[in-house]
């Protein structure tokens, strides 16, 4: 690559509006399929901030909104599949407490897409780099969060 | 497999072979060849960067060749150790890869050299990039093979088994079909980290293929293989054919050819419904002839009979994947000669007698398990696995070691945070694509932070030592390490920090290498971006961190086992003669449940007498010392794990405390009340009815006042249907043989009707072969139908719809034998249920922690399954289980104390309002409501139950649960300190 055609490339990405996501994570699976798309060096976007928890029956729709208040664009909840829960039931009270997190997200008046539950397993390394390229493009369609502050400045 | 390798007392010696054994049970002399690896494992760090530039490219072995690697690699990513080894065969430098020819002339050359006294290298050809690489010298080509002598008490075989090598059934094609493959280069393929990320292709062209057709059977229940059967292959087609659609819906049609499909193990059946459900696949019952190619579309097309539909088929196919048999492992004949065991007639190690104990090989203090005997499924060899453990531990008694720390002094860490922050370079792995410099830099900005230093490996020895000094040095209390994933980092820089009296949990980790460089290797700026955020998070976590502490509390070394039938005879023998004090009690007035008189006269498949085989088992008790209460009874439980207390009703009454419990209650028998003229028909009898007539006398058998000359089997009765247990009793297929062979020994003509036969355990497949030799009939009933017993006052003959012929039969009989199955038993189900809080599955019997993980384990620590209480099995993988239960019960009675986990969740009892929900939603039954007051009640957490996953945290409605080390102030923290820098433009 020539020095400007390299320029020129770096210029039409920096163009391009990256998102703010804030990504919650199991310790058993979700986060490890994290570490097992690392082992596989499976790349994806990186406009992604990872949260560990044990479980995702942890996460807490206090987290998420706080995520949002502080400007996060999208918020990625995920655990292990259902039935292969470490604390056996644990993601299916992540489930419920996701239903109610959804709704009070959409009481404040945001986007539905910008709100995301996976289940993903340890093995799955492919799945979550695919889940992830995905979820950022979702959410860059749709534009910076109502709620962040730069954008209400603008 | 990180457990293991990580543990204390185990010792992994990988890349090496027995060649000698020596000695007698408990002072056994092994000789072990370690073979030449030529990576120093004392030195490698598994960076990985030897690998990136070896330039010799061959087949991966862990993906079936499916995939490359290098001469230098690591065998597979999660190998333990990490340890990277060369190939000899292919690197440059080692001489593997070339002719005889080559070498005498390398070796002339050489021999010139050294007499010229040019350079000298023992490399012949020198690539040596890796010896460049490697940046902490671990590459040691002069390394030569060591052998060690280890001097141990016992000895566990468990080399598993390899695949049936399908070329040898040329009809099928593989090795000449490029799109015949076999179930494990299949299952490659379908895993997500495996050659093709989960996506199915044909090898030919890489394309998805849109019919995939599986051939069951390859190589195993005879025919040109092995006449057993392999057990796992059934539901691996099942299992596969499901993975597949739910990934690539290009794929259009999968066909399973079975011959019987043999879902027998827990769940399984409901397994197979859903595949039916979900039309995952098409099930054709036939055996194809052969696999052809059609040249035109350079497609393949396989030759089979359905034998349900009565039709020759041609399916075309695009993959064609072969189920194959699970064959013994090359090596498995020399080891058992090293060895001094027996191996049987298809070359699997023999066991002595599997129904006294499962895992036990010919010599004594020699033990064998998992596919090492004979095909398993993974959840039978867990059990086994942990049954050698149990056995084992006689010959290793007044051996076992507790590890005993010496208290060190805890540093000071209170006020004002005091931060240092670690970065690691993981050689080239975070380093060849962050700017260390910058993120140290970068740190040193943020508030609290008082040191930040870069590091080339920080999980190095020298690198602990960097950190111990980084800590005295600046008398920190908060500690960051940003490295890679805290999943396998974390306990060892944990251990490091308590090494110093440095409260581990002060300790925080950062992901920047699996989550960071080397998945945005190609976007560096952003990954600096990224990695400067989740450090500036992770010390906004650090600072919030609390000091804890491990709590201890007595453990009691002694176990209750309930249930004095075979596993519970077993489990208690087992754990007695390690020495722990064990009460075993049961409800009726003798020992044995349905092995003892009259409920069972022969064993399958080699016909051994019941009585035999429990009176060996009783005496073994006996030595063992076991208390053993009749009818005796459990009335309650109370505690946790290491302090029960049980009070037992009966010919005593007492209470007992004990560290553990093994729950040992069996299951019942179907009771088929009018069901095929049951309670009608006096010539209609269930199994155990024949097999107590069978005690009586095993040459005549009488029915209502004649000898019958003919006899009629019903399989599955109460099994595998919905309305009473969907699932499989295991044991049916198999008794029902042996009582026909029996009868049919004594002249009379024997009809079996089935829907499968399921002959799945050692020996039992030949059984079946036995008995069709000897003229027994077998009648396939077809799916969702089920026989007829006709006749008024007694029955005369048995009504169903034979497949094969495609019309009605009727087989004139003078006795009917209904094969029940099994049942949960109550009740006492429902009974342990109540005191223990243990959960019970969906077809009623106790849930195991974990079919793979935790097979003899449950919910409440310190509280396990052994035997059919878990679910059917049949004597030998009861027998299996019980030792299972009594190995991990011992792991709990070894220790000194109950470690508890620091990190679990505490009640703030002033902004507790005591509604409960904590206590509904735990499924370990932790949280409890206490009445602190009349009419008040708050819920406290009980530690010892707790495992810290923090759900009850976000359900409480008044924020009055803490989780410790994941508090909601340490999650806020991040979130905040992730927003408050720039955002990324």
């Amino acid at each position: 690559m020539t020095p400007t055609k390299t320029k020129r490339a770096k210029k039409a990405k920096s163009t391009q509006w990256n998102p703010n996501i804030v990504v919650f994570a199991c310790n058993w699976c979700s986060y490890a399929g994290a570490d097992t798309a690392g082992v596989s060096r499976i790349q994806h976007e990186p406009h992604f901030r990872m949260i560990r928890v044990m479980c995702s029956g942890r996460i807490q729709p206090g987290f998420v909104l706080k995520s949002f208040e502080k400007g996060a664009d999208g918020v990625l909840v995920s655990g292990c599949h259902i039935g292969d829960c470490h604390y056996i039931f644990g993601n299916e009270r992540a489930l419920e407490q996701f239903d109610k997190t959804k709704n009070m997200v959409r009481l404040l008046g945001l986007e539905e897409g910008r709100l995301r539950l996976e289940w993903i397993s340890a093995a799955e390394g492919a799945r979550f780099a695919e889940v992830i390229n995905e979820f950022t493009a979702q959410v860059r369609k749709l534009g910076p969060s109502p709620l962040n502050s730069d954008n209400r400045k603008r | 497999m990180l457990d293991a390798g990580r543990h204390p007392l185990i010792d992994v010696i990988s890349n090496a072979e027995v060649i000698g054994c020596e000695g007698k049970p408990g002072d056994f002399r092994v000789r072990v060849r370690k073979n030449k690896r030529y990576v120093r494992e004392d030195l490698c760090v598994a960076c990985g960067q030897c690998t990136d530039v070896c330039p010799v490219i061959a087949g991966n072995e862990f993906d079936v060749g499916l995939k490359a690697r290098k001469a230098i690699y690591r065998p597979f990513p999660q190998s333990v150790p990490a340890t990277y080894v060369i190939d000899p065969e292919f690197c440059l430098n080692l001489l593997g890869h070339l002719s005889e020819k080559q070498i005498r002339r390398l070796e002339k050359i050489q021999k010139v050299k050294q007499r010229k006294n040019l350079e000298y290298s023992s490399n012949i050809l020198p690539c040596g990039h890796c010896t460049e690489a490697c940046e902490v010298d671990a590459i040691d080509f002069d390394m030569q093979a060591e052998e060690t002598e280890l001097n141990v008490g016992a000895v566990l075989v468990a080399v598993g088994f390899q695949e049936f090598d399908a070329r040898k059934l040329g009809n099928y094609g593989y090795g000449r079909f490029p799109n015949v493959v076999t179930s494990l280069e299949f299952e490659r393929m379908l895993n997500a980290s495996g050659v093709t990320q989960g996506h199915v292709v044909r090898p030919s062209d890489m394309k998805t293929p849109k019919r995939i057709v599986f051939i069951q059977c390859v190589g195993a229940r005879g025919e040109g293989g092995r006449p057993y059967c392999s057990r796992f292959c059934c539901m691996n087609a099942v299992k596969d054919s499901m993975l597949v659609r739910q990934h690539d819906p290009e794929v259009e049609d999968v066909t399973i050819l079975y011959t019987d499909l043999r879902a027998f193990g827990k769940g399984f059946d409901d397994f197979v419904q859903r595949s039916l459900d979900e039309k995952s696949a098409t099930y054709i019952r036939g055996r194809p002839a052969k696999v052809d190619i059609v040249p035109e579309d350079d497609t393949l097309e396989v030759f089979v009979e359905d034998t349900l539909g009565h039709e020759q088929k041609r399916i075309p196919a695009d993959l064609v994947v072969l189920s194959v048999a699970a064959a013994p492992n090359d090596g498995a004949a020399e080891l058992s000669e090293i060895l001094g065991i027996d191996t049987d007639a298809y070359g699997f190690v023999s066991r002595r007698d599997a129904a006294v104990s499962a895992v036990e090989s010919t010599r004594d203090g020699v033990f064998v398990c998992g596919s090492a005997v004979g095909p398993q499924i993974i959840p039978d060899c867990v059990a086994q696995a942990s049954a050698v453990a149990a056995r084992a531990q006689l010959f290793l008694t007044g051996h076992r070691v507790e590890k005993h720390e010496e208290p060190v002094e805890p540093l000071d860490v209170s006020g004002k945070p005091r931060i240092g922050i670690l970065v690691c370079r993981c050689g080239f792995n975070i380093a060849g694509v962050l700017d260390i410099d910058d993120l140290v830099q970068y740190a040193t900005t943020i508030p609290d932070v008082v040191a930040a230093a870069g590091n080339t490996f920080a999980c190095s020895t020298t690198g602990q030592d960097d950190l111990v000094e980084l800590i005295r040095e600046h008398n920190l209390n908060r500690l960051v390490i940003a490295a890679c994933t805290p999943r396998t980092h974390e306990p060892i820089f944990r251990e490091t920090c308590a090494h110093i009296g440095f409260n581990p949990y002060l300790f925080e980790m950062v992901n920047i290498r699996d989550q960071c460089s080397w998945v945005h290797a190609g976007q560096p700026l952003e990954a600096q971006e990224k990695a400067r955020a989740l450090i500036r998070m992770g010390v906004a976590r650090a600072r919030q961190l609390e000091p804890l502490h491990e709590g201890e509390v007595p453990m009691m070394h002694s176990a209750l086992v309930i249930g004095g039938g075979i596993a519970g005879i077993q489990a208690a023998t087992d754990l007695a003669v390690q020495g722990f004090p064990v009460t075993l009690v049961e409800k009726d007035k003798q020992l044995g449940g349905r092995l003892a008189k009259p409920h069972l006269k022969y064993l399958y498949p080699n016909m051994r007498p019941a009585s035999e085989v429990l009176t060996a088992k009783l005496k073994r008790l006996k030595d063992s010392g076991a208390r053993v209460l009749l009818n005796t009874d459990v009335e309650s439980i109370t505690g946790y794990v290491g302090n029960f207390e049980v009070n037992l009703k009966g010919e005593t009454e007492e209470l007992i405390q004990v560290g553990a419990i093994i729950l040992a209650i069996g299951a019942d028998l179907y009771d088929p009340k009018d069901e095929y003229g049951y309670s009608k028909l006096p010539n209609v009898i269930t199994s155990q009815e024949l097999e107590t007539m069978l005690v009586e006398d095993d040459k005549n058998v009488e029915v209502a006042g004649t000898r019958p000359k003919s006899a009629s089997f019903v399989l599955c009765v109460g099994s595998r249907d919905p309305e009473h247990f969907p699932g499989c009793s295991r044991y049916c297929c198999p008794t029902a043989i042996k009582q026909a062979i029996l009868l049919r020994r004594m002249g009379m003509d024997i009809t079996i009707f089935y829907r499968d036969i399921r002959t799945i355990s050692t020996g039992a497949e030949e059984m079946y072969r036995e008995a069709r030799g000897l003229g027994v009939l077998f009648i396939r009933i077809p799916e969702g139908d089920k026989v007829q017993v006709n006749g008024t006052d007694h029955a005369e003959s048995v009504r169903c719809f034979d497949d094969l012929l495609g019309r009605q039969l009727e087989v004139p009989t003078d006795l009917v034998v209904l094969s029940v199955g099994m049942q949960p038993k109550q009740p006492d189900t429902s009974k342990f249920h109540d005191i223990l809080k243990l959960s019970v599955g969906l077809d009623g019997f106790f849930m195991e922690l974990h079919p793979e993980l935790g097979p003899v384990e449950t919910t409440v620590e310190g509280v396990l399954l052994a035997g059919t209480v878990q679910g059917p099995k049949d004597i030998v993988d009861t027998v299996a289980q019980a030792s299972a239960a009594a190995a991990k019960a011992s792991v709990f009675l070894a220790h000194e104390n109950v470690r508890l986990d620091p990190a679990v969740s505490v009640v703030n009892e002033e902004k507790c309002r005591g509604c409960g929900t904590c206590a509904e939603i735990c499924e370990f039954h932790a949280p409890e409501l206490v009445e602190i007051e009349p009419g008040t009640f708050v819920a406290r957490i009980n530690a010892s139950l707790c495992k810290g996953c923090g759900t009850c945290t976000s359900w409480c409605p008044s924020g009055a649960i803490i989780s410790r080390h994941f508090t909601d102030r340490q999650v806020h923290a991040m979130i905040d300190a992730l927003f408050s820098a720039e955002t990324p433009k």
